[in-house]
């Protein structure tokens, strides 16, 4: 999340030790400890602090809609259609008593660029499959994705990525009373969980080819198997995991992150009009400190730390 | 179609994982659906009013509803099992609830006068459902197990939603690497297809080898 | 299907001593049946699975109608499946019966082959397949045209297997009236079938109702990813699914009882068995097969 290779690691040594040490009991509402949704008090005190952000946010001139654009059907449309998941908590999370509200930084990023496009924060959520975000874009179903999805030249033979707009990287989260796996380096013969399609299905066998690799298609999936033991650890981004393990006092995260992935905001293949468009609305809210306002409200609930310098856009290959 | 020749070896061993859960799977829930039917025929009412709940349980349950539960929920409780023996059992007492009503319209064939004419000749029970009843109305639900066994091979691809490596979950990792869905997909079908075939002759070589020449 | 067992006349009235055994049995079967529940019920208490505040969120109209809407998707796409089905399998049935041999040799083909592709797989190449045609449709559909293809050949069969359990007499006299085929099919034959297969039907419908829950994998938004959502939200998983299944038992029990209603009904007897292998034939199509 830091531009520079050695701030990273300072930002995410930061972020795991909030996440294995610090207990925050604002933010556990997870796994029966608060059973009734919506209750969440930084929820509800994120929303409050977000109106303003919201208010305040940059529009698009109208000769930045070019005619015949990406944007300008999406302003003629009057919703933006954003594939983000629903069930990741501080990225993009639904309430059930409260469906309308989708709140975390992913979630709050795509509002912030439906306001720039269209002038209100009207948003269509299409929720993906890790597996299914390429086949969304590339048939058109969604305009982009916002789904801690990370940019690789791979999949830049697939989709577009505007950005990166942040960086983390893949992490070893076990159980809470394991004491062997200390790391990425303690999973040599272990089973280790990964989400279907993420860049965990490919980096963990390179760092350790003796791992068995265990898939399953969802961040929650994976998570519930790591928590009743169908492996020894879950593979999966360091912001996912640490938010997950302040909600959640059966896991922790541990060791370093071993990758380091920057998020891009997947959008169809050769649209550069609209992938400039993007950036460029990119750089304003980085610029008007309405970036590390959502990253404090959402992500940074979770860790101690002030919110990280956002990535230079286009500084990853494939963005 | 090279990248299908050179991932041969991770798709037979998919495959060899959906023909286990169909194998395991089948046998189990034939055993187990035959014996839902004789209790559901005894003179037992609480057995019979228990078999008929179980069917209509597993009859109207969504099979991936009960996946999910199984694989994702009940661990919840300390019912834990490996990924592959769960959805053998899930899959044994879904399939289990058709075959007895696959079994139970081969009941239904049994004249009424051959059973009072066991009766007659004073055979128990016992004896009128193995020497009679069995026998026969096994033979005429072949078919129908045939199809049961059938419907069950293709939903041991809901396996794949709960991270079971099957056959389909296999086919869908290949193509999110090479990216070539209709080639690895109807592949895949024409895999599954065989499979059903080879069902569907079986079924029809047992009946023909079984039947009564009246 | 769901009616109470008619058992052929497999015993005498009950003695005096068979009355006994039928009560010991009854007992004991009774308690292994009350002994599992009770281990089972236990094994939940231990790990606090029946603790009332894992329960009491569900009191909540907000979770009902957050899960209302998901089972809104589902009655949606179950709506739209058996529509489109039906239709499709009725053309189908009439296709495999057809005396033209093309057609026949088409219907036959499709039916075989819908019947022996599992659902998922057609849904996989629906999702990944058809947008490298240039074809794309809003997720319902993505759900809607894999499930009409695989349910079309259930109903075909279905349809067709009641035709063919119509008295080879009725199409005969309908014909020597001067009647076309056509005539015959639509004033005759298929008024009749449906009647007769109309439990079958019903039947079909809880099954395809069931499919829908399939729609968890392209995330449309119907009862199980609902719950699916719901359960990674408030972490009661064993809670949120047993409730999940809870709505799909009541709803497709009420169908199933529809079914064994239609099954019972008086005027079905007029069709009944004008031979003594007609039975067979005949319990064969209402058999449910899930698929």
């Amino acid at each position: 999340m830091i531009t520079s290779r050695s701030n990273l690691r300072r930002g995410l040594v930061l972020l795991a030790s909030a996440a294995t040490v610090v207990a925050l009991s604002a933010c556990s509402s997870g796994a029966g400890s608060s059973a009734v949704p919506g209750s969440d008090p930084t929820a509800s005190a994120a929303a409050g602090s977000l109106d303003s952000v919201y208010a305040n946010a940059p529009v698009a001139e109208a000769a930045a809609l070019i005619p015949g654009s990406t944007m300008e059907k999406i302003k003629q449309r009057g919703k933006l259609i954003v594939a983000e998941a629903l069930d990741a908590p501080l990225l993009s999370q639904q309430d059930p008593t409260n469906p309308d509200d989708v709140e975390g930084f992913d979630a709050d990023l795509a509002k912030m660029l439906a306001i720039y496009i269209l002038g209100e924060p009207n948003v269509e959520i299409v929720p993906p499959a890790s597996e299914t975000r390429e086949a969304l874009l590339a048939n058109g179903t969604v305009d982009v994705v916002f789904n801690t999805y990370t940019i690789t030249e791979k999949r830049a033979e697939q989709v577009d990525f505007a950005g990166p707009y942040l960086e983390s990287g893949l992490a070893v989260a076990v159980k809470s009373d394991n004491t062997d796996i200390n790391g990425i380096d303690d999973l040599g013969g272990k089973t280790v969980i990964v989400g279907a399609n993420t860049p965990a299905v490919t980096a963990v066998p390179e760092e350790q080819p003796t791992a068995t690799i265990v898939s399953f298609a969802t961040d929650p999936q994976a998570l519930q198997a790591l928590t009743q033991g169908r492996g020894d650890a879950y593979v999966q981004d360091f912001t996912l995991l640490a938010s997950h393990a302040i909600d959640d006092k059966s896991i922790k995260v541990v060791g370093q992150p071993f990758t380091t992935e920057a998020y891009g905001i997947g959008l169809k293949k050769d649209d550069s009009q609209f992938k400039s468009f993007i950036n460029d609305w990119l750089l304003k809210i980085q610029a008007d400190g309405s970036w590390a306002k959502i990253w404090d409200a959402t992500l940074g609930s979770a860790v101690e730390s002030s919110a990280p310098t956002p990535p230079a856009i286009g500084s990853v290959p494939g963005s | 179609m090279d990248f299908l020749a050179a991932s041969a070896g991770p798709i037979a061993e998919a495959l060899g994982t959906t023909i286990l859960l169909a194998v395991a799977a089948g046998i189990g829930s034939i055993v187990l659906g035959t014996l839902i039917t004789a209790a559901r025929i005894s003179p037992v009412p609480v057995l019979r009013w228990a078999a008929f709940g179980y069917v209509q349980f597993f009859v109207n349950v969504p099979l991936l509803v009960l996946l999910v539960l199984a694989v994702f929920a009940l661990p919840d409780a300390g019912f834990l099992l490996p990924l592959t023996p769960t959805a053998i059992i899930v899959l044994t007492l879904y399939e289990a609830a058709y075959v007895a009503e696959a079994v139970r319209s081969g009941v239904n064939t049994v004249g009424k006068g051959e059973i009072e004419a066991s009766r007659a000749l004073g055979f128990t029970l016992g004896q009128t459902l193995r020497v009679l009843v069995i026998p026969q109305s096994l033979r005429a639900a072949i078919q129908p197990i045939g199809n049961v066994m059938i419907a069950l091979t293709m939903n041991t691809a809901l396996a794949a939603a709960v991270g079971v490596v099957e056959l389909t979950s296999a086919a869908n990792k290949l193509n999110l690497v090479e990216a070539q869905p209709i080639l690895i997909f109807t592949a895949a079908g024409l895999i599954y297809m065989a499979l059903a075939l080879a069902i569907g002759l079986t079924a029809g070589r047992l009946e023909k080898k079984l039947r009564i020449r009246r | 299907m769901t009616s109470t067992v008619s058992a052929p006349a497999l015993y005498d009235e009950p003695g005096p001593r068979t009355r006994r055994n039928i009560r010991i049995w009854s007992v004991v079967s009774a308690l292994v049946i009350l002994g599992v529940v009770v281990l089972a019920l236990l094994q939940f208490a231990s790990k606090g699975q029946l603790d009332g505040d894992r329960w009491a969120p569900f009191l909540d109209i907000a979770i009902w109608e957050y899960l209302g809407v998901g089972l809104v998707g589902t009655l949606q796409a179950a709506a739209l499946t058996a529509v489109f089905g039906f239709v499709l399998g009725l053309l189908l049935a009439l296709g495999r019966l057809s005396r033209i041999a093309p057609i026949r040799w088409l219907c036959t083909g499709y039916i075989e082959v819908a019947r022996t592709i599992p659902v998922l797989l057609l849904i996989y190449l629906m999702l990944f397949g058809l947008p490298q045609l240039g074809l794309n449709f809003p997720v319902l559909w993505k759900l809607v045209i894999p499930l009409t293809i695989a349910n079309s050949a259930a109903f075909a069969e279905i349809i067709r297997a009641g035709i063919l359990a119509l008295p080879r007499g009725q199409r005969e006299a309908g014909l020597s009236l001067g009647m076309s085929h056509w005539q015959v099919d639509r004033k005759i034959v298929l008024p009749q079938a449906m009647r007769f297969v109309a439990p079958s039907l019903v039947v079909q419908l809880v099954s395809l109702l069931k499919d829908t829950s399939l729609g968890y994998i392209v995330a449309f938004t119907e009862l199980l990813y609902r719950g699916q959502v719901l359960s990674a939200y408030n972490g009661l998983l064993i809670q949120t699914f047993v409730v999940v299944t809870a709505i799909f038992l009541v709803l497709n029990g009420s169908l199933s009882g529809l079914a064994s209603r239609l099954q019972r009904r008086p005027g079905r007897r007029s069709l009944a068995a004008p031979t003594e292998s007609a039975p067979a034939g005949l319990t064969t199509p209402n058999a449910p097969v899930d698929r």
